[in-house]
C-alpha cells in the first residue's frame, strides 16, 4: 500500500510590494540570489523548452513511433510498451466492453461459425449413422417409441444420442461444503470428492455473492463441454449432480424431490452424517436416471396397452399365418389329389384363403365323382366351386368304366383294360357275347379286344328252347301197325323223341321250370269207340315204357284224342317250378 | 465413508504461504512460484489420530487477505478448524493473522485454531522476535513451519486434527 510522498514545499518569492519601484527586488535578489537567480532562469529555460518540446510530442510522437521499427532500439520500445498497452487493453475491456465486443465481433463472428457449422458437420454424421443403422434392433426400437411416442424418428434418434449419463451424485452439507454421501457410476476413476464438493460449495458462495445476496438464487447449474453439474439446494444440504449429455428434465425434479425426502431423514446439522442406509438406494445415478426416466408424462401408464396391442397383434398375425398356411396345406393335398384323380386334367385352382375355392379342368364324363376327393379336403366352410369343361380320357380305368357302361356286361362278365387292350372275361349269353364283340373295338380309347368269353344261356333263351323242343316233340308219332303193335320204322323215331326229352330235361334246369312229360295215344276212324279207348291207352302205356326203358322215368300214359291217327308221341308240358 | 470429515480453512495474508503449506501437507511438493490464489481452492487428506481414529481433513485455501469480506466469511462456514498463517519475514502478516483470527470468531466461534507462522527456513530474514511469539503461544499453539523444507507442517496439521471429534 504506498501512497505518494506528500509534496516537497515549493520554493516561495517574498511577497511584491507595490510601493517599491519595479525592478529594485530584481536588483536585490540579483544581489543576494546572484548565482542562484541565474540558475533559476537557466532552468526556467529549460523547463520552458523541455514543455515545449512536451507540445510537440503528440505531433512528433507518430512519426518517431513509426520510424521506431527501423532503429536498433526497437526491441526496447515493443518493451517498454507492452505493459501500458497491456493495461490500457484491460482498462478499456473493464470501462467500455461494448467498444471491444463491437470490435471483435467481426472476427469472432465467422470464428463461432465455423466452430457451430463444424460441430453440426459431425453431428449430422452422427445422426446419419443412426439413421443409416434404423434397421439393427435398436433402430427398430427407437423406430417404435417414435412411433408410440408421435414424434419423428429423427426426434427420438436426436434424445437419444443426446442420452444423459449421470457420473457422480454429491450430497453435500450446505453451511461447511463437506460431503455427506458420494455415489459414482461404477465404471470411473476414484476421484477426491470432497475437494470436488468443497469446490462447488465455494463456487456457489462465489455466485452467490457475485450476484448479490438480494437475489436469493444460487449456483444451479454448470457446464464445461459435455459436462454438466447441477445442484438443487436445501436448507441442511445440497445435491450436486454431474453428468455428461443431456439430461431428461424431469431429472431436477426428481433431485429435488429426493432431496426433500433426505432433508426427513437428516440428523443434527453439523452432526457427521446421517445414516446414509435409508435414502442412499434413490440417489444411486442409475436409478435417478431410470427414476426420472418413469416420470415421464404417462411413459409406463401408456405402455401397457400398447403392449396388449402388439400381443392381440402378434397372436392374431400368428393365427392367421397359422391359419393361412394350414389352408395352402390342404390346397396342395387337394391339388396332388385331383392330379392323380383318373379321368381328371386339372387346369388350375384358385383360392382366397378359407373364403372361397375354384377348381378348374376337363373332366370325362366316366370319371369318379370328385365329391369324395373335395369332401376329404375339408375346406371348412368353403364350398368349391367347379368350372369343367368335357375330354375323353386315355386312363386304363377310365376306359375300362367306359367299356362297363356302354357293353352293360351281365354277371359273371369281368372287363378290365391295361395298356389299352379290353379283356371280357367269365361267361356270358350268347347274345350279349356276340353284341358286345361287335361293339367293343369302337369303344374310345380301346386299342384291342380280347374276348376270353364262355357263352351260356340265359333262362329266357332256354324256355324259348324248351318250347321249339316240346313242339317238335308233338311231331314226332311213333307210328303203330295195329293195336299195340309199333310199325317197322317206330326205332327210329322212338330214338329221336328220348333225344328231345333228354334236351329239354337239360334246358328245364337252366330255365328253371319243370316240365310234366305225358305219353299221348292216338288212334285212327275205324273201329268201335271202346275198343280204341283201349288201343289208345295201350299205345300211351308202350310209349312210357319205352321211354323210362330208355332212362327217361316218369311220362304219364294219357289217352289222346280219337280220330285223328294211329301213333303214340311224347307232349311236353312247361309248368313254374314249385 | 468411514472416516468423519471435517473442514478446515487457511486464513492469512497474501503470499504468507498458504497454497504452499497445503501443497506441502497434501502432495509433499513445493514450488518457488508464487501464483496466487484466486477465491478458494479445496483439498482433502485422510489423517491418522492414533486413537481417535482416523479423520478426513477437507481443506479449504482461502485467497491471501488481510481481512474478511463477506465472501471470505461464507467461505469460512461450517469449518471445524482455521489454521491462520503468517510469514516470519513480515511482521504486518502475523498482525494481519490476528486480526482474521478475530474476526472469524463472529462465524465460527467454536473452530479449533492454530498458528504457522511460515517461511522458517528463512529464518535469517525474519522481523518476527520470538518475544512476540511467546505472547501468542499464551492464546493459540503456534507453529513455526518451512512449506520450502516441511518442517512443522505435518504438525502444525496434526495439532488441529488431534483436537477435532472422533
Ligand atoms: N523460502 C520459502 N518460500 C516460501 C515458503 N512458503 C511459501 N513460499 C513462497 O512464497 C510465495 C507465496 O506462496 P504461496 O503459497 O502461493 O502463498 P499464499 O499464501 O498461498 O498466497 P495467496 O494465495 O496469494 O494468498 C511463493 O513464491 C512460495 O514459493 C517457505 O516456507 N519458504
Ligand atoms: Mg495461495
Amino acid at each position: 500500500m504506498t501512497r505518494p510522498a506528500p509534496a516537497a514545499p515549493r520554493p516561495s518569492l517574498p511577497p511584491e510590494d507595490p510601493a517599491t519601484p519595479p525592478g529594485a527586488f530584481e536588483r536585490l535578489r540579483e544581489l543576494l540570489l546572484g548565482s542562484e537567480a541565474r540558475e533559476l532562469a537557466n532552468a526556467r529555460a529549460r523547463i520552458a523548452a523541455l514543455e515545449e518540446a512536451q507540445r510537440a510530442l503528440p505531433e512528433r510522437l507518430p512519426a518517431a513511433l513509426a520510424a521506431a521499427p527501423d532503429a536498433d532500439h526497437a526491441g526496447r520500445l515493443a518493451a517498454a510498451l507492452a505493459a501500458p498497452v497491456s493495461a490500457a487493453l484491460g482498462t478499456a475491456v473493464r470501462t467500455q466492453p461494448k467498444l471491444l465486443v463491437d470490435g471483435l465481433f467481426p472476427v469472432i463472428g465467422p470464428l463461432i461459425r465455423k466452430s457451430i457449422a463444424e460441430a453440426l458437420r459431425s453431428f449430422v454424421a452422427d445422426l446419419n449413422s443412426a439413421i443409416e443403422s434404423s434397421l439393427t434392433p435398436r433402430g427398430l426400437r427407437w423406430r417404435i417409441e417414435a412411433w408410440r411416442a408421435g414424434v419423428p424418428y429423427a426426434q427420438v434418434v436426436l434424445r437419444h444420442r443426446l442420452a444423459c449419463s449421470i457420473d457422480h451424485v454429491f450430497l453435500i452439507e450446505r453451511e461447511s461444503g463437506r460431503v455427506l454421501w458420494h455415489a459414482a457410476a461404477p465404471e470411473l476413476a476414484a476421484l477426491d470428492g470432497d475437494a470436488i464438493a468443497g469446490m462447488l460449495t465455494a463456487l456457489g458462495e462465489f455466485v452467490q455473492d457475485s450476484v448479490g445476496k438480494t437475489s436469493g438464487g444460487g449456483l444451479e447449474s454448470a457446464s464445461v463441454g459435455e459436462h454438466l453439474v447441477w445442484v438443487v439446494a436445501g436448507p441442511a444440504a445440497n445435491l450436486a449432480c454431474f453428468m455428461r449429455g443431456a439430461p431428461p428434465p424431469q431429472l431436477r425434479e426428481r433431485l429435488q424431490q429426493r432431496l426433500e425426502e433426505i432433508h426427513l431423514h437428516l440428523g443434527e446439522p453439523g452432526g457427521n452424517g446421517p445414516d446414509a442406509s435409508s435414502w442412499a438406494a434413490g440417489l444411486e445415478p442409475g436409478g435417478l436416471l431410470s427414476a426420472a426416466d418413469a416420470a415421464l408424462p404417462a411413459g409406463r401408464a401408456r405402455l401397457w396397452p400398447w403392449l396388449v396391442l402388439i400381443l392381440v397383434a402378434c397372436a392374431a398375425l400368428g393365427l392367421w399365418v397359422v391359419r393361412d398356411v394350414r389352408w395352402n396345406a390342404r390346397v396342395a393335398e387337394l391339388q396332388a389329389a385331383l392330379a392323380t384323380h383318373p379321368g381328371f386334367l386339372p387346369l388350375g385352382i384358385e383360392t382366397k384363403s378359407w373364403r372361397a375355392l375354384t377348381i378348374r379342368g376337363m373332366i370325362d364324363r366316366d370319371a369318379p365323382p370328385l365329391e369324395a376327393v373335395l369332401a376329404r379336403a375339408d375346406l371348412g366352410k368353403v364350398t368349391p366351386k367347379l368350372e369343367f369343361g368335357r375330354y375323353v380320357s386315355g386312363d386304363d380305368a377310365i376306359v375300362a368304366a367306359r367299356a362297363r357302361r356302354l357293353l352293360a356286361p351281365p354277371a359273371g362278365v369281368g372287363i378290365a383294360v391295361a395298356d389299352g387292350v379290353l379283356s371280357v372275361t367269365g361267361s356270358a349269353p350268347a347274345g350279349w357275347v356276340a353284341a358286345a364283340r361287335e361293339r367293343a373295338p369302337l369303344i374310345a380309347g380301346v386299342a384291342d379286344v380280347d374276348f376270353r368269353l364262355a357263352e351260356r344261356l340265359d333262362r329266357a333263351a332256354a324256355l324259348q328252347a324248351l318250347q321249339r323242343l316240346a313242339a317238335r316233340a308233338a311231331e314226332l308219332q311213333v307210328p303203330f301197325a295195329e293195336e299195340a303193335e309199333p310199325a317197322a320204322d317206330a326205332a327210329a323215331v322212338l330214338a329221336a323223341i328220348v333225344a328231345v326229352a333228354r334236351e329239354a330235361a337239360a334246358l328245364a334246369e337252366t330255365a328253371g321250370v319243370t316240365l310234366v312229360l305225358q305219353s299221348v295215344g292216338s288212334n285212327d276212324e275205324s273201329g268201335g269207340e271202346a275198343i280204341n279207348a283201349q288201343v289208345r291207352a295201350l299205345r300211351a302205356r308202350w310209349l312210357a315204357d319205352a321211354l323210362a326203358a330208355e332212362g327217361i322215368p316218369g311220362v304219364e300214359p294219357v289217352a289222346g284224342d280219337p280220330g285223328s291217327r294211329r301213333s303214340a308221341w311224347l307232349r311236353i308240358r312247361i309248368e313254374p317250378a314249385p | 465413508m468411514t472416516a468423519p470429515s471435517h473442514k478446515l480453512c487457511l486464513l492469512g495474508d497474501f503470499g504468507v504461504g498458504k497454497t504452499s503449506l497445503v501443497a506441502r501437507f497434501v502432495r509433499s511438493t513445493f514450488s518457488e512460484r508464487y501464483l496466487t490464489t484466486v477465491g478458494v481452492k479445496v483439498d482433502s487428506k485422510l489423517v491418522e489420530r492414533g486413537q481417535l481414529g482416523p479423520a478426513k481433513l477437507v481443506i479449504w485455501d482461502i485467497a491471501g487477505r488481510d481481512a474478511l469480506d463477506a465472501l471470505g466469511m461464507n467461505y469460512l462456514r461450517g469449518a471445524s478448524a482455521l489454521l491462520l498463517v503468517a510469514d516470519g519475514t513480515r511482521e504486518s502478516s502475523l498482525a494481519s493473522a490476528l486480526d482474521l483470527l478475530m474476526q472469524s470468531r463472529s462465524i465460527v466461534p467454536r473452530a479449533v485454531a492454530a498458528m504457522a507462522v511460515n517461511k522458517l527456513d528463512l529464518v535469517d530474514e525474519w522481523e518476527v522476535g520470538p518475544a512476540v511469539l511467546m505472547e501468542i503461544r499464551r492464546s493459540l499453539p503456534v507453529f513455526e513451519t518451512s512449506a520450502l523444507s516441511g518442517d512443522g507442517v505435518e504438525a502444525a496439521f496434526a495439532d488441529l486434527a488431534a483436537r477435532l471429534p472422533a
